[in-house]
């Protein structure tokens, strides 16, 4: 009775020892992000912001640019943006530039849009992908210098490494113009340019060969109206596959929207859109 | 007096040792309106008829989870609330009746049919006539807010993976966007 077998005795002091630790135990707290407002900075921001616009002041006050990106999207592959302007594009003053970022990706400078007076309304939309929790933020450098920022926190993750949609490979660089009708003459103009193309990040696993798909993705958009320019669009895989962009132009007659195209390979293609 | 304190010791050791298997599903303490497929094996057809009726009558909303009994996404979703019950659960019954509709990996979005009422849908039909953009592809798990009109709430990611916090869980239930 005295003598408790090694057993009993391991098991006891076992017991004992979980006795004592259970009312410790506690769940993981699953590995999330630490919250952070919309208007919060990050490290990557600070870093990005010396990079990309050193000694020059960025003022983040509401009222000259806006960002609208879900809190949290379907897909962190397809995160649908959109930046509206609060600044009538005129010849005096306009946004002469716009940079979307998104702060945590590998490649965080997604877009830069050079624009010109001809966009009307320097409205943009687009989809991007978003690799991890992280802000995504438009930079709109006007047209005397003055650069203004809004920023969106989003919550989401994989963006980068998302199996890519590769049904129409043999569809890649297809470019498509459409344009909302009616057209009104000397009036911003909705418009989208849409080009097919899986914009391959480097980061997706081919599942069949378990090799990384290299990266393959479109770096620039050039759209022009009746041989006038609208704006470049200098890109990055942080947009997502089939890149589109949704736009404002102002028609001034007769004439022919172009989109020229150029991809991380050389591929070269040109969509085009007559309008009467 | 020591065989006893062995054996209940080794008891206690063995509940503790053995890892605890917790059945699939939305915990109890969240009162889910459990919904079973019918139809298989050609179509699992999940009718949400019954669960607007009764958010009609009660003026809630719906929190329509799609769970699947092999799914380790699931069991860690359907943990994270087990653990935050007491913080939760009065949240959830505030305002929503949770539903929970059970199914399993094998599946797939061509097999998984949701009705209301007279309409029964295939998964992608459905999500494209509510204008949900998680269309492309069924996840496990994945939830839905809806009305008692079955007017989709908020556009919800795919997955539970970002709102597995008590304050993300809050977000999502006050449909902050």
């Amino acid at each position: 009775m005295r003598s408790m077998n090694l057993i009993g005795r391991v098991l006891g002091v076992g017991c004992l020892a979980l006795l004592a630790c259970a009312p410790l135990a506690h769940a993981a707290p699953g590995g999330l992000p630490a919250p952070a407002a919309h208007a919060d900075s990050s490290p990557e921001w600070e870093n990005l912001r010396a990079k990309l616009f050193p000694s020059r002041a960025v003022d983040s006050t509401p009222g000259t640019v806006q960002i609208i990106a879900p809190l949290r999207a379907a897909y962190g592959a397809s995160v649908p943006v959109k930046v509206v302007s609060k600044l009538p594009q005129s010849a005096q003053l306009y946004v002469k530039r716009l940079y979307l970022l998104v702060d945590k990706n590998p490649s965080p400078v997604a877009a830069v849009l050079e624009l010109t007076p001809e966009v009307g309304q320097a409205d943009f939309e687009t989809r991007l992908r978003v690799d991890e929790y992280s802000h995504v933020r438009v930079v709109a450098e006007l047209s005397n210098g003055q650069l203004h920022m809004d920023s969106r926190y989003v919550k989401t993750s994989g963006g980068c490494s998302a199996p890519p949609n590769r049904d129409a490979l043999h569809l890649v660089g297809k470019t498509v113009l459409k344009v909302r009708e009616p057209v009104a003459m000397n009036q911003p103009t909705p418009a989208e340019v849409t080009v097919l193309h899986p914009n391959d990040t480097g980061f997706e696993l081919n599942q069949v060969t378990v090799m990384y798909i290299p990266p393959h993705y479109v770096r620039s958009i050039k759209v022009s109206y009746a041989d006038r320019k609208v704006f470049d669009a200098e890109l990055d895989f942080s947009i997502s596959e089939n890149p589109t962009l949704r736009f404002n132009f102002v028609p001034h007659g007769q004439g022919e929207l172009k989109a020229e195209v150029e991809d991380t390979k050389d591929g070269r293609w040109v969509g085009t859109l007559a309008l009467p | 007096m020591h065989r006893l304190a062995f054996l209940w010791c080794l008891a206690f050791w063995l509940v503790l040792a053995v890892p605890a298997v917790a059945a699939p599903g939305i915990p109890a303490a969240y009162a889910p309106l459990v919904v079973q497929p019918t139809g298989a094996p050609a179509r699992h057809e999940f009718d949400l008829s019954a669960a607007l009726e009764r958010a009609r009558r009660e003026s809630k909303r719906l929190y329509v989870y799609l769970g699947a009994h092999n799914c380790p996404f699931c069991r860690r979703y359907e943990a994270f609330l087990e653990q935050n019950a007491a913080e939760l659960v009065p949240h959830f019954a505030a305002q929503y009746i949770v539903v929970d509709l059970r199914s399993s990996l094998s599946v797939t979005a061509e097999l998984l049919f949701i009705r209301i009422g007279e309409r029964s849908l295939p998964y992608t039909d459905f999500q494209r006539a509510i204008g949900d953009e998680r269309a492309r592809m069924l996840v496990y798990p994945s939830v839905w807010l809806f009305d008692h009109e079955a007017k989709p709430l908020m556009q919800m990611p795919a997955g539970t993976g970002t709102f597995q916090t008590v304050p993300e869980q809050l977000e999502i239930l006050r449909l902050e966007q």
